[in-house]
């Protein structure tokens, strides 16, 4: 893959509690680019109000957030950085 | 030779061989240090000005029938089971269970390796933790930076306990009506979990400790000693207290599936065999399991597999047993595993007080002698069992 091109990343922190989900959501920020995309596959319920409140407070694009296949799905773009 | 290889001396290796030579199996444990440090005790170390006796020779702590090599590990040929050591030394094996820890890695941050050379950590060793009492001892006053620089670190409570053991300090020094003390963290919050968080948050308010959530350390300035995060926002301060970003051990594996991006092992999260393979495991800090870096955890899984190389049934069930040192003379456990969440387990000064004589028992635990005690006391402190004891402290961080 062109390492200059942006990319979609999928990060499945399913069955993690406790840092949880915000943990690979930190890593996964640290190591993306701008126009990046991060797909956050969780299953502990704390990590809706988690994202929202990260894509706020980062001025980054929660795209959509939505159950699937008994996951919580979120898609996060990369703004600022 | 074959047998069992253990690679690394820490707390899960060493319990792990000394459980197996009781069973009569042939061990050889390989280490890269002649010695074994109980890395808790860096904590008051650096910011109590504790003493430092928290290191044992670690072959007097093996029993006299497991085989010890001093060497350092650079390679792991999983398909041949072999492993190699920079002297050229190699180890066959019939399993392996890798148990070589975390090591802190400042330079993975720019600036920060010249900051902990300055003014050292708690996470890097007895040398760095007493260079951080020195500049503890001549802060006259300013301001006092203090979190983690990666989400994930060894020890997750450590970075807000050393924040309350540092506001404690600075009060007894008459110091603290002359700081600002700021916290920072990664996480949206004082604590990850959230019922912790309940008992924590409050706490750091109270003492006037000023906390700036999702701020993840992008980049430290030494001269001006600002503190920059990916997020976009900046600490200035005169005393940074950074805790290190951690990787896994600098080993090279065959298969390289085998490791992370960190140089954490992949391993099942409840058999613990490392991914593709059928006899080598991984225990404790090295792995990329889903649980905190802890003591507890790195004992509890050294059972787990112990269990499975007798041939018994046995899973890791994500356990953890953190030990939190609130500064205030009391003290609570987080306390969690993959099927229920952390417990609000409320502060009492016993449970600092065991957090204490951890200092002296460690030593003994790693004998393997008192399993059935720990196997009573883990299993009395389930999470599950927590929850029914104390039915309102018990909450689903769900929001
Ligand atoms: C400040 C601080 C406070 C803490 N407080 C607590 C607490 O209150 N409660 C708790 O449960 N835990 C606590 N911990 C964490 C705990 O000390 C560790 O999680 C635990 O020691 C991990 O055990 P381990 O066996 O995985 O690794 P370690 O004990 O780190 O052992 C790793 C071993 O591998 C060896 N090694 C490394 N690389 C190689 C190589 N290439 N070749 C050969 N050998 C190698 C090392 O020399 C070492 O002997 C704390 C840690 C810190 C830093």
């Amino acid at each position: 893959m062109d390492a200059g091109a942006t990319r979609r990343r999928v990060v499945d922190a399913r069955d993690k509690s406790c840092p949880g989900p915000i943990t690979d959501l930190a890593l996964a920020y640290r190591r993306s680019k701008i126009g990046d995309v991060i797909e956050l596959w969780a299953t502990d319920p704390g990590v809706r109000a988690d994202v929202r409140a990260w894509a706020a407070k980062t001025g980054n694009e929660l795209v959509s957030l939505e159950d699937k296949s008994g996951a919580i799905v979120s898609v996060l773009r990369i703004l600022r950085r | 030779m074959g047998g069992v290889l253990i690679l690394g001396g820490g707390t899960g290796g060493t319990l792990l061989a000394n459980m197996l030579a009781r069973r009569g199996i042939e061990i050889t444990v390989v280490s890269e240090s002649p010695e074994h440090l109980f890395q808790p005790a860096l904590l008051y170390i650096a910011l109590a000005g504790a003493g430092a006796d928290i290191v044992r020779d670690e072959r007097a702590l093996l029993a006299k029938r497991v085989r010890f090599a001093r060497e350092r590990i650079v390679r792991v040929n999983l398909a041949a089971h072999r492993a190699e050591a920079a002297s050229g030394a190699r180890f066959d094996y019939d399993s392996l269970v890798v148990a070589t820890g975390a090591r802190a890695e400042p330079a993975q941050i720019p600036g920060l390796a010249e900051i902990a050379e300055r003014y050292g950590n708690y996470h890097s060793g007895i040398t760095a933790a007493q260079k951080l009492w020195k500049a503890l001892d001549s802060f006259r006053g300013g301001t006092v930076a203090v979190g983690q620089a990666s989400p994930i670190c060894v020890c997750p409570p450590s970075p807000v306990e050393g924040v309350l053991l540092i506001d404690k300090l600075l009060r007894r020094r008459w110091l603290r009506s002359k700081s600002r003390l700021i916290f920072f963290t990664p996480f949206p919050r004082t604590y990850p979990a959230e019922p912790i968080n309940e008992i924590v948050e409050p706490l750091l308010k109270a003492r006037g400790i000023e906390v700036k959530t999702f701020f993840d350390v992008d980049r430290v300035e030494p001269a001006s000693r600002t503190i920059f995060s990916i997020e976009g926002e900046r600490i200035d301060c005169d005393l940074p207290i950074i805790v290190p970003p951690v990787c896994g051990a600098d080993v090279a594996y065959e298969p390289d599936g085998a490791l992370n991006a960190d140089r954490f092992i992949a391993v099942d999260k409840k058999t613990l065999r490392i991914k593709d393979t059928d006899s080598a495991y991984a225990i404790g800090d090295a792995t990329d399991l889903p649980t905190s870096k802890a003591g507890a955890g790195a004992h509890l899984q050294a059972k787990t597999v112990f269990r499975e190389l007798m041939g018994e049934p046995a899973e890791f069930n994500g356990r953890t047993h953190c030990a939190f040192d609130l500064g205030n003379g009391t003290g609570t456990f987080v306390i969690s595993s993959y099927s229920a969440p952390a417990v609000r387990y409320p502060p009492t000064r016993i449970k600092r007080l065991m957090k204490m004589l951890m200092g002296r028992v460690y030593w003994l635990s790693l004998s393997g002698l008192f399993e059935t005690i720990f196997n009573w006391y883990f299993s009395w402190t389930a999470p599950e069992r927590l929850a029914a004891r104390w039915p309102r402290f018990w909450r689903r961080a769900n929001r």
